[in-house]
C-alpha cells in the first residue's frame, strides 16, 4: 500500500489485522513493509505516453453536449406536446361553447314551453268562464232553457227583378 | 471538482510515475487472472480512461481495477463467454500466470478450493491489498456484503485447514 492513494492511508485496524489473519490462513506470511517501487525509465516514458495519450484524446474527442443533445433530441417530443394540448385547449374551448348553447338553447325551448302552457291555461279559462256565462243567461231568461229546434232558411242569393208582375198602374 | 491539467490523478507527476511503477504490472496481472488475450493493453487503457476524465476520481485504485475488470470481461464477450469472472477463469492452466507470479501452489489450491463467490473479495483484499471500499467500488457492491463475503473466506479457509470437523462461528 504504499502508493499515493489517499483514500488507502486511513485503513481500519480491524481490517488490518483481518487481512493478516488471512494472509496467515493462506500461508502467505506477514504483510512486509514493501519499499516503493522505484520506476524504471521505461515505465516513467509509458506512463508519460499514456499522460499524453489520454490529453490528446481529451482534445480531440468531440465533447458531447449532453442537456443540449437531450434537448435536441427532446425537441420534437416537446413540438409535439405543444401541439397536441394546443390542439386540445381548443377542442376543449369549443366544446364548451357548444355546451353553454344548447343550455341556452335548452332554457329558450323551456321558457317558450312554458309561455305557450301558460297560453293554452287562458284560453281554456276564457273559454268555460263564457260557457259558464251563457249557461247562466240560459237559466235566467230565455225559453226556459228548453231545446228548441232551428230550421235555418235558406235565403235567395239575389233578388229577381223580373219575378213578379204590376198589375196596377202608378195613379198620375 | 475538475482537476488542473498539470495535475494526475495521484497528485504531483512523480506520485504517478510511483503509483503507475507500482500499480502497472498487478493491473496486468489481473487482467491475465480474467483471460484477457492483451493484458498490458486493458492496463494501460484503464490509465488512459482514468486520465482522461474530467471529474477528479475519489479512489484511482479502485477505478483502476475496476476498468481492468470491466475491459478484461468485454474482451472476452464476443468469445460468448457472457458470465466470465474472475473465479472462472482464474483456474489452474487458464490464467494460472498471473498467480505464479505471486502465490506458491499450495496457496493457489487452497485459493481455488474457494467458493468463486468468496476468491474474488478474498484476492483482492490479500493478494492485491485493497481496502473494503475499493473492493465494493470494483464490484459494484456494498461494503457489508464485501465484508461478508470475505469472512466467510476465512471461514472456508479454516474448514480446508480443519477438515475433521468441529462448528466454527463466523466471525
Amino acid at each position: 500500500m504504499s502508493w499515493s492513494d489517499p483514500a488507502r492511508r486511513f485503513e481500519p485496524a480491524e481490517d488490518v489485522q483481518l487481512r493478516a489473519e488471512l494472509r496467515d490462513l493462506l500461508g502467505l506470511g506477514p504483510v512486509a513493509a514493501s519499499r516503493p517501487t522505484e520506476p524504471t525509465p521505461e515505465l516513467t516514458a509509458l506512463a508519460d505516453d499514456l499522460r499524453r495519450e489520454a490529453q490528446r484524446r481529451s482534445r480531440t474527442e468531440r465533447k458531447r453536449p449532453t442537456w443540449g443533445l437531450l434537448a435536441t433530441a427532446a425537441l420534437p417530443l416537446l413540438a409535439a406536446l405543444v401541439g397536441l394540448g394546443t390542439w386540445g385547449f381548443q377542442q376543449k374551448h369549443r366544446a364548451d361553447g357548444l355546451v353553454a348553447q344548447a343550455q341556452r338553447q335548452e332554457q329558450e325551448l323551456t321558457r317558450l314551453a312554458a309561455l305557450h302552457a301558460s297560453e293554452l291555461a287562458k284560453e281554456r279559462q276564457v273559454k268555460e268562464e263564457a260557457q259558464q256565462q251563457l249557461q247562466l243567461v240560459a237559466k235566467k231568461g230565455g225559453r226556459k232553457g228548453e231545446p228548441y229546434l232551428v230550421i235555418p232558411v235558406e235565403k235567395p242569393l239575389k233578388t229577381m227583378g223580373d219575378d213578379y208582375q204590376r198589375v196596377k198602374q202608378n195613379p198620375q | 471538482m475538475a482537476q488542473s491539467p498539470t495535475e494526475t490523478p495521484f497528485g504531483t507527476q512523480e506520485a504517478f510515475h510511483a503509483a503507475f511503477a507500482e500499480l502497472y504490472p498487478r493491473l496486468v496481472s489481473y487482467a491475465r487472472r480474467y483471460g484477457a488475450n492483451f493484458p498490458e493493453d486493458i492496463a494501460q487503457e484503464a490509465f488512459v480512461i482514468l486520465m482522461q476524465r474530467e471529474e477528479r476520481v475519489e479512489h484511482p485504485t479502485a477505478f483502476l481495477y475496476g476498468t481492468v475488470r470491466t475491459l478484461s470481461l468485454t474482451e472476452r464477450r464476443p468469445m460468448k463467454n457472457q458470465n466470465l469472472s474472475l473465479e472462472v477463469v482464474a483456474e489452474p492452466g487458464l490464467a494460472g500466470g498471473a498467480d505464479d507470479l505471486v502465490l506458491n501452489q499450495e496457496v493457489r489450491e487452497r485459493m481455488r478450493l474457494l467458493s468463486p463467490t468468496f476468491r474474488e473479495a478474498l484476492w483482492l483484499f490479500v493478494v492485491e491489498g485493497l481496502s473494503i471500499r475499493e473492493i465494493a467500488d470494483i464490484l459494484g457492491i456494498p461494503e457489508a456484503t464485501v465484508k461478508t463475503r470475505i469472512h466467510r473466506a476465512k471461514a472456508q479457509l479454516k474448514d480446508q485447514l480443519n477438515p475433521s470437523g468441529g462448528v466454527h462461528v463466523l466471525v
